[in-house]
């Protein structure tokens, strides 16, 4: 198992406490691409976000390489997500200001990795989506679906060990939906890359190995 | 922290961020320096034009007067060798006489005008080299050596030119208009007004000047004084001079700087200079706080790409950095596009049409040590300002900052 999830609960503390996952239990293995799904309010982008560390549980587990990242404090949760982890979010999430290359190599700055190296693997992870020629292109100068690509460029670039993907379709017209499904799904054959990704179209099963439905905060199948 | 990467998140928002944007906000960080500079300099020249006119035409450097109980100076010697000091340039021996003065407009011994007023005896040649009252005479004309009934006045004195005491002058006096002196050893003598002089200080102007040898048939001395102004090169090295003057012999007599001796206008001075702090601090304050609602305003904005930068891996610190970074820029285009507008055009502007005010020709006093303690306040309110609304954007949480 690539990440796996024990007893993991997350309530929204209130005047009446809404408890968003119920001791979710489940594994993914290396170089699955597995969709979670269900309706709205059922707890899918909860779960993709305890499991990203952009949030954190109220209880549980989540271990990855024999180690519990919840208990990891927000300085080591940052260099996970940096080292470990890729996002694709459902609306682009770009920065205006960069351009598809500063975009994308803006991970590996982070990395301290040198700007020969770093502006070669942007431009070849650009290259691989399709984006060769967008380069210098900045977000408002490219389309919803040119832009999703940008992001799965930036969130690839560091050969992360899961990519998580928020409905990255949501935005996107039925034509670009399926280019951004179908390079997922190239990318989990070929580099093997373990996807994890929301989405409540009924269509998009598919293109993944496993759907996990999740109904009230607890998984039904 | 990675400083490569705030400062590249800094300069492509600065580079590729709204223009309009850039330029109002170096515009007003221009504005705020220039308003910095510009108070402390203004009033660095108010307290410049009193010292000034203090040095020029009242005290000069150094005051020499009698030891106590003594009414003259009356170590000739030592007098005769104070110029001789290197770096003296020179010096000037008054005496000194509390007068009655008294003027009859029509000569007919009705509705006589009088007053009393100091007046003081000066060697010409001497007092030329001292003070600058010979370039301030507003009517007639200065005295000289030779003259022996002549009298010169203040416009306080005369009257009739405008002075703050108008009340107690002599209502008018004008230049061959002859006027009464009575002195302290009751001698009473006349003289004709030979020139009437004003200068930026109603001490002065409230003084009346003859020449050296009249006083001394006066008062029936020869070669004393009751007081000596010593001028020299370097202002503000007055306590090197005053003990090379003790050493010629001088060692009980009252010998002070200008600045102890300005009482009123030192007070005044100080107020300028507390005034000037005051409105420092606040500009400083108001600069700080520009730059903040700026950099909020700015982060509010991009509150979204905070929490995706969050998200990606990027540490809280280098986050705030590069915020603080653009606050900094803005802060540093401010100073050098303040710093010309003030060094090319407003110094110039005020050198050359310098503002007419009470206490002197008030032009703005641009130092180093304004530039430096405006820079050092604008950069420090800049990194504070920039500093606070990153720090609260950044610590949000990543979700709470992408949704909302």
């Amino acid at each position: 198992m690539i990440i796996e999830v024990k007893n993991l609960k997350k309530t929204y503390e209130g005047r009446v406490p809404t408890h968003a996952l119920k001791n979710i239990n489940f594994g993914i293995k290396k170089g699955e691409f597995v969709a979670l799904m269900g309706r709205s309010g059922s707890g899918k982008s909860t779960l993709l976000h305890q499991l990203g560390l952009l949030d954190t549980p109220t209880s549980g587990e989540i271990i990855m390489n024999g180690n519990n990242l919840v208990l990891l404090d927000e300085k080591k949760k940052s260099e996970f997500r940096l080292k470990e982890l890729g996002y694709v979010f459902q609306s682009y999430a770009l920065l205006p200001e960069l351009t598809a290359l500063e975009s994308v190599y803006l991970p590996l700055m982070l990395l301290g990795v040198t700007k020969k190296e770093y502006i070669k693997k942007a431009s070849e992870m650009l290259d691989k989506v399709g984006l060769g020629d967008r380069l210098q292109h900045l977000p408002r100068e490219m389309s919803g679906g040119e832009q999703q690509r940008v992001a799965i460029a930036r969130a690839l670039v560091n050969s992360p060990a899961i990519l998580f993907a928020d409905e990255p379709t949501a935005n996107l017209d039925t034509e670009s939906s399926e280019v951004i499904l179908k390079l997922f799904k190239k990318l989990n054959k070929e580099i093997g890359q373990t996807i994890v990704m929301v989405t409540h179209e009924p269509d998009d099963k598919k293109y993944v190995d496993r759907v996990i439905w999740l109904k009230d905060g607890v998984i039904e199948s | 922290m990675n400083l490569k990467t705030s400062f590249f998140l800094a300069y492509t928002s600065i580079k590729r961020g709204s223009k309009g944007t850039l330029v109002m906000t170096i515009l007003i960080m221009t504005l705020a320096y220039v308003n910095l500079v510009f108070i402390s300099s203004i009033f660095g020249g108010i307290v410049e034009a009193i010292n000034k006119e203090s040095i020029n035409n009242q005290y000069s450097n150094i005051v020499i007067e009698p030891e106590i109980d003594k009414k003259y100076i009356d170590n000739k010697d030592a007098i005769q060798l104070i110029d001789t000091v290197p770096g003296i340039i020179a010096s000037s021996a008054h005496y000194i006489d509390s007068t009655s003065i008294s003027y009859d407009e029509y000569n007919d011994g009705n509705d006589i005008k009088k007053g009393k007023w100091v007046l003081k005896s000066i060697d010409i040649e001497d007092e030329v080299k001292v003070t600058e009252v010979h370039n301030s005479m507003i009517e007639g004309s200065y005295l000289e050596s030779t003259d022996r009934d002549q009298i010169i006045i203040g416009k306080e004195i005369a009257g009739g030119h405008g002075g703050s005491l108008e009340h107690l002058s002599l209502g008018g006096v004008s230049v061959g208009d002859k006027i009464d002196v009575s002195f302290s050893n009751n001698i009473k003598r006349t003289y004709t007004v030979k020139g009437i002089f004003s200068v930026k200080s109603t001490q002065v102007d409230q003084m009346a000047f003859i020449t050296k040898k009249e006083m001394e048939s006066v008062l029936k001395v020869h070669n004393l004084a009751s007081e000596i102004l010593v001028k020299i090169d370097n202002v503000g090295e007055e306590n090197i001079y005053i003990n090379e003057i003790r050493n010629l012999g001088l060692r009980n007599e009252d010998i002070k700087r200008w600045d102890e001796l300005m009482g009123f206008t030192s007070s005044a001075s100080s107020s300028f200079i507390m005034i000037s702090l005051i409105l420092g601090i606040i500009g400083t304050i108001v600069a700080g706080v520009t730059i903040f609602i700026i950099i909020f305003v700015s982060v509010v904005n991009k509150r979204r790409q905070i929490g995706i930068l969050k998200a990606i891996g990027m540490r809280e610190s280098t986050i705030i950095l590069s915020f603080v970074v653009q606050a900094l820029f803005y802060a540093i285009v401010g100073i050098v596009l303040g710093v010309s507008f003030i060094l090319f055009v407003l110094r110039p502007l005020f050198l050359a049409n310098p503002l007419d005010f009470p206490v002197g020709w008030v032009s703005l006093k641009v130092t180093f040590n304004i530039i430096r303690i405006s820079n050092i306040s604008l950069l420090l309110a800049s990194l504070v300002g920039g500093f606070f609304p990153a720090f609260r954007g950044a610590r949000e949480s990543i979700l709470k900052s992408i949704w909302g």
